[in-house]
């Protein structure tokens, strides 16, 4: 499956193990990383996810104009621990 | 203590894995600290972007900063960002990334080994020489090294996994170091070195391995926890306010860096601050999981975890488990800082164990409680990994990034330093047995039998080699001799211990204040020992002398040719030292620069800080602030096979003159009538196969093979190591590292072994082209050593190690040697006898060749196989093809 914002790794409830799978805090079970995130599903904040996002033309690129130089970025960094992260009003938008 | 239990009390399970020979009992990892190994044997190496994503956005924005300011600006940055991820069932939290096996690339010490093929600069990196090693280094294809790319994981620098989604981003960071990275500027200023391009050769012929100034700038040191420990960080940052306000617009006498004091004093602030933040994002996400969870223990873990690192972000520890999640996040952040192999915790058995003590005395912490802690910490430690090119990774390291803690030794007035605490941790590496930290116990005759025969047994059970034994006197005479000028003395040199897999690195005395008592506990000191000329592949050089300067597997010219016609030892004795003398000038100087650039741009601000005496100073390494300094070393590969060789070379073709120079080329560039080791797969002596027609050079051969070989306690053969060692020893002082200081020899293979042997034609000894090397220094070559360990002792014996910063001896015993309670004794005596005769170290695989066969054929089966190298434990699955074949051609002793 296609990392759409919907994958256990774009939850906020997946510890990733590797770059593959992780573990699910709620079941305690190990599940894939791209796999179908379920009906707890939590967004992850990422930058692709802010509202000062703004997608390059060069897949998975992007800058970040909460600072004025507007540094690159990509659309799957974890925004975790971002004090500019603001969240979309529709997060889960396909990138 | 009950935990203790001795061999013939144990009473856990009988192991069924193959690994496990022993027929007596093999103990098991507490539940905790089984499901979290279990975790990791079940990760994928796993890289990302995010560190350095953060550091050099930070970084590109501080154009014109004073440098120290501008890196601490965006290590703070970085540390403050990193994502925090904590696991089911942690006692000890924080790692290096989000992933349980996470690391990630500095692209500002070096960016191009790791971009695409096609990408300009690795094109750039295979021009100048540096990557010529990733050509001849393999990893182990099994365990959790991403070999291979894979669905939307990209494999990078052959080992690591990264997530594909994270690689565009990945490269535009590298980009925009180009030109600015330490491997570029160094680049840029090493070629104004005169005789420069035969540095390029060097490495292109793969006569020196790599280059530590932009690789492995630290390392194969011992951390210092002191500081935080007594202090805690808030703490810390009013010292720092202290000293910058008394340093302030201040030279004090010190005209040349004496204003730089102010700069360090803000840099350590703001990295502190950054740490801080790291720590308290941590606590968060146990706040957060604690609120979350139905499970009501689980959810009381979380709360306690979330308690522990709230309190230390800001205070001194005020427990066992305080200190010991301390100890941790700030060896996390040391690695954190620069790409480090071999920062080892030293004696932490020691410098914990006030807090452990005090924590027994009151009743809030028992012995199983303990030993949970040490074992989970162990998984930690095993979680490490480092994320260099593979020449680097694979070629020198294995995977393995050798957190050595050491055991024993003396206290300061020259007692026994062993206490209860460190038999706990015995026990944690026999339960728990993992790669690191990998263990070495500082023999002395003053330590007490107990725990000298609980030392003896972890080598028996653990299944790992470790701990290694090294000699606490031979040590501490090499310190005084090398660091008596810079100020140590006897009580001091007391303090050492091991840095990385077996670098006897110096070590300072702290009084750690708790409670109403006052402890010394001992920390490193000195400046890396990672650093210098490393490695020269011994026989290459004497192949080169043979071939006049040529290298025949390349045909490129990597010295002048000589001219001697080599018509007797001595001459071709004199043309061995003169290119050896060659090598070392051109690698010295170049590695000066880069080191030099490292200091200015990449420098260290929080291992710095921990050191003494950065933080009275108010210099960082870079301007001496380490107490010891003259740390840079000379690194040698491939002593016996050299050895070897010219005592066959000194009785075969001078003494007996059984054929002549001419007839002896031909063998070496006909592989002594074999094939190639690279066209079989198989890399050690024993598995060769005839070419065709290969017959017409038996007979040199068989006199090569047959020639006086070492560690059978035969003066022809040892009297060339004693030549070798002599001068050698003598050579490496007169040669100056950046800082001013001589440097030293260093005697450790570490994985060298197999990729120079992998660039090496046949040698004089008998050994055939692309084989590996005896591994160490004073291991014999497999299958020669015909007189028993004793005789090898002997050989091994015949210079004093301790003119060296260390000497390694494996020895592989058959598991039936050491059964029972005798055969721990019997493994005790051994390893005296050979420190009494003034040896430095060796270590042991108990492990049968047969079983070592069988994991190779069926790796499956071998997941938690864990052998000894060359001053390391590894994981069987994950070492590399022409390791595994020497390991298991090792000689294998069925009695002592």
């Amino acid at each position: 499956m296609e990392p759409d914002g919907h994958s256990h790794m774009d939850c906020r409830n997946y510890a990733s193990l590797d770059v593959t799978r992780g573990i699910c805090h709620r079941t305690k079970e190990m599940v894939m990383a791209e796999g179908a995130g379920c009906e707890e599903f939590e967004p992850l904040p990422r930058c692709k996810l802010c509202v000062h996002y703004e997608p390059a033309e060069t897949p998975y690129l992007g800058r970040c104009l909460a600072e004025q130089d507007r540094p690159m970025t990509y659309p799957d960094l974890a925004a975790v621990t971002c004090a500019w992260f603001e969240g979309k009003a529709e997060p889960l938008a396909k990138q | 203590m009950d935990v203790l239990r001795s061999e013939s009390t144990a009473s856990d399970d009988r192991s069924t894995t193959p690994a496990v020979e022993l027929a007596e009992t093999r103990r098991r990892p507490g539940p905790r600290a089984k499901r979290l190994l279990d975790l990791y044997l079940a990760a994928y190496s796993s890289a990302t972007n995010e560190f350095p994503y953060w550091y050099t956005r930070r970084y590109m924005q501080l154009d014109g900063e004073i440098p120290v300011v501008r890196r601490a600006t965006a290590l703070k940055e970085a540390f403050s960002h990193l994502t925090p991820t904590i696991y089911p069932g942690e006692l000890i939290a924080m790692g290096k990334a989000h992933y349980y096996r996470g690391s990630f690339p500095m692209p500002w010490l070096s960016e191009a080994y790791y971009m695409a093929k096609e990408d300009e600069l690795y094109q750039a990196a295979l021009a100048k020489g540096a990557t010529s090693a990733d050509q001849v280094s393999r990893f182990g294809s099994g365990g959790g090294n991403v070999t291979a790319s894979f669905g939307k994981v990209v494999s990078i620098a052959g080992k690591f996994g990264i997530r594909q989604e994270e690689v565009p981003a990945l490269l535009a960071v590298a980009r925009s170091w180009r030109g600015k990275s330490v491997d570029d500027l160094g680049h840029r200023y090493e070629q104004m070195v005169p005789g420069y391009p035969r540095k390029e050769e060097i490495m292109r012929s793969i006569v020196c391995m790599f280059d530590s100034g932009f690789t492995l700038p630290q390392g194969r040191e011992v951390i210092n926890y002191y500081y935080p420990l007594q202090h805690g960080f808030d703490g810390l940052l009013a010292l720092l306010d202290e000293r910058r306000a008394e340093v302030a617009g201040r030279a004090d006498g010190d005209g040349l860096v004496g204003m730089n004091r102010l700069y360090f004093y803000q840099a350590a602030r703001l990295v502190l601050e950054g740490i801080q933040a790291w720590i308290t994002n941590y606590a968060g996400e146990a706040r957060r999981l604690e609120t979350r969870e139905a499970d009501p223990v689980l959810r009381q873990e979380y709360g306690e975890l979330a308690e522990c690192l709230e309190w230390i972000a800001h205070h001194p520890p005020r427990t066992f488990r305080q200190a010991m999640q301390l100890c941790w996040t700030a060896h996390v952040a040391v690695l954190n800082e620069d790409c480090i192999s071999g920062l080892s915790p030293g004696r932490l058995g020691q410098v914990l164990y006030p807090y452990y003590r005090q924590d027994i005395q009151a009743g809030e912490l028992t012995d199983p409680e303990a030993l949970e802690l040490l074992e989970v910490l162990r998984v930690k430690f095993t979680c490490l990994d480092c994320f260099a090119s593979m020449g680097v990774v694979g070629g020198v390291l294995s995977g393995n990034t050798f957190n050595n803690l050491s055991l024993g030794g003396l206290t300061p007035d020259g007692q026994p330093a062993s206490n209860e605490l460190e038999e706990l941790i015995l026990e944690a590496g026999i339960r728990c047995a993992s790669p690191q930290p990998t263990l070495s116990v500082l023999y002395d005759e003053k330590l007490p039998e107990q725990f000298l025969l609980k030392a003896t047994e972890c080598t028996k059970l653990a299944g790992t080699g470790y701990p290694a034994w090294v000699s606490n006197q031979t040590a501490m005479n090499f310190l005084l001799d090398q660091f008596g000028r810079e100020g140590m003395t006897p009580r001091e040199v007391r303090a050492w211990a091991i840095g990385g897999c077996l670098e006897t690195s110096p070590c300072s005395w702290m009084e750690l204040r708790l409670a109403d008592r006052s402890y010394p506990i001992p920390g490193g000191s000195g400046q890396p020992t990672s650093v210098g000329v490393h490695f020269v592949s011994l026989p290459k050089i004497l192949e080169l002398v043979l071939f006049d300067g040529l290298d025949r597997r390349t045909g490129r010219r990597v010295f002048e040719p000589h001219g001697q016609p080599l018509e007797s030892f001595e001459q071709l004795f004199e043309c061995l030292q003169r290119y050896f003398s060659q090598a070392v000038e051109v690698l010295t100087r170049t590695n000066n620069i880069q080191h030099d650039i490292w200091r200015k741009n990449n420098m260290a601000v929080f291992h710095s800080l921990l050191k003494p005496d950065c933080l009275d100073r108010g210099h960082h390494i870079g301007e001496l602030g380490y107490r010891y300094n003259g740390t840079f070393n000379i690194e040698t590969c491939g002593t016996i096979n050299l050895v070897n060789s010219l005592a066959a070379l000194h009785t075969r073709l001078y003494r007996e003159r059984a054929f002549d120079l001419e007839a002896l080329q031909e063998a070496i560039l006909h592989n002594f009538g074999y094939r190639p080791a690279d066209q079989l797969g198989s890399y050690s002596l024993a598995d060769q196969q005839k070419a065709e027609g290969g017959e017409r050079f038996d007979r040199i051969h068989h006199l090569c093979l047959t020639a006086p070989k070492y560690g059978n306690d035969d003066p022809q053969a040892d009297t060339m190591l004693a030549r070798w060692e002599d001068w050698f020893c003598a050579m490496c002082r007169t040669y100056e590292s950046l800082y001013g200081k001589p440097l030293y020899p260093c005697q450790i293979s570490v994985s060298t072994h197999g990729p120079m042997g992998a660039a090496t034609l046949a040698t004089p000894d008998g050994r055939l082209a692309g084989t590996t090397f005896a591994d160490a220094s004073m291991s014999a070559y497999p299958g020669t050593d015909r007189n028993g360990p004793y005789a090898l002792f002997t050989s091994a014996t015949c210079w004093d190690h301790s003119r060296s910063q260390n000497s390694q001896l494996n020895l592989k015993l058959h598991p039936s040697v050491v059964q029972g309670r005798t055969g721990t004794r019997k493994l005790l005596e051994l390893t005296r006898n050979y420190l009494r005769r003034g040896a430095f170290h060796i270590q042991y695989n108990i492990i049968s060749s047969q079983t070592l066969r069988d994991a190779q054929q069926h790796p499956e089966n071998y997941r938690g196989l864990m052998v000894r190298v060359a001053g390391f434990t590894q994981y069987w699955v994950e070492l590399g093809k022409p390791i595994q074949d020497e390991v298991i051609a090792r000689t294998e002793y069925e009695g002592v």
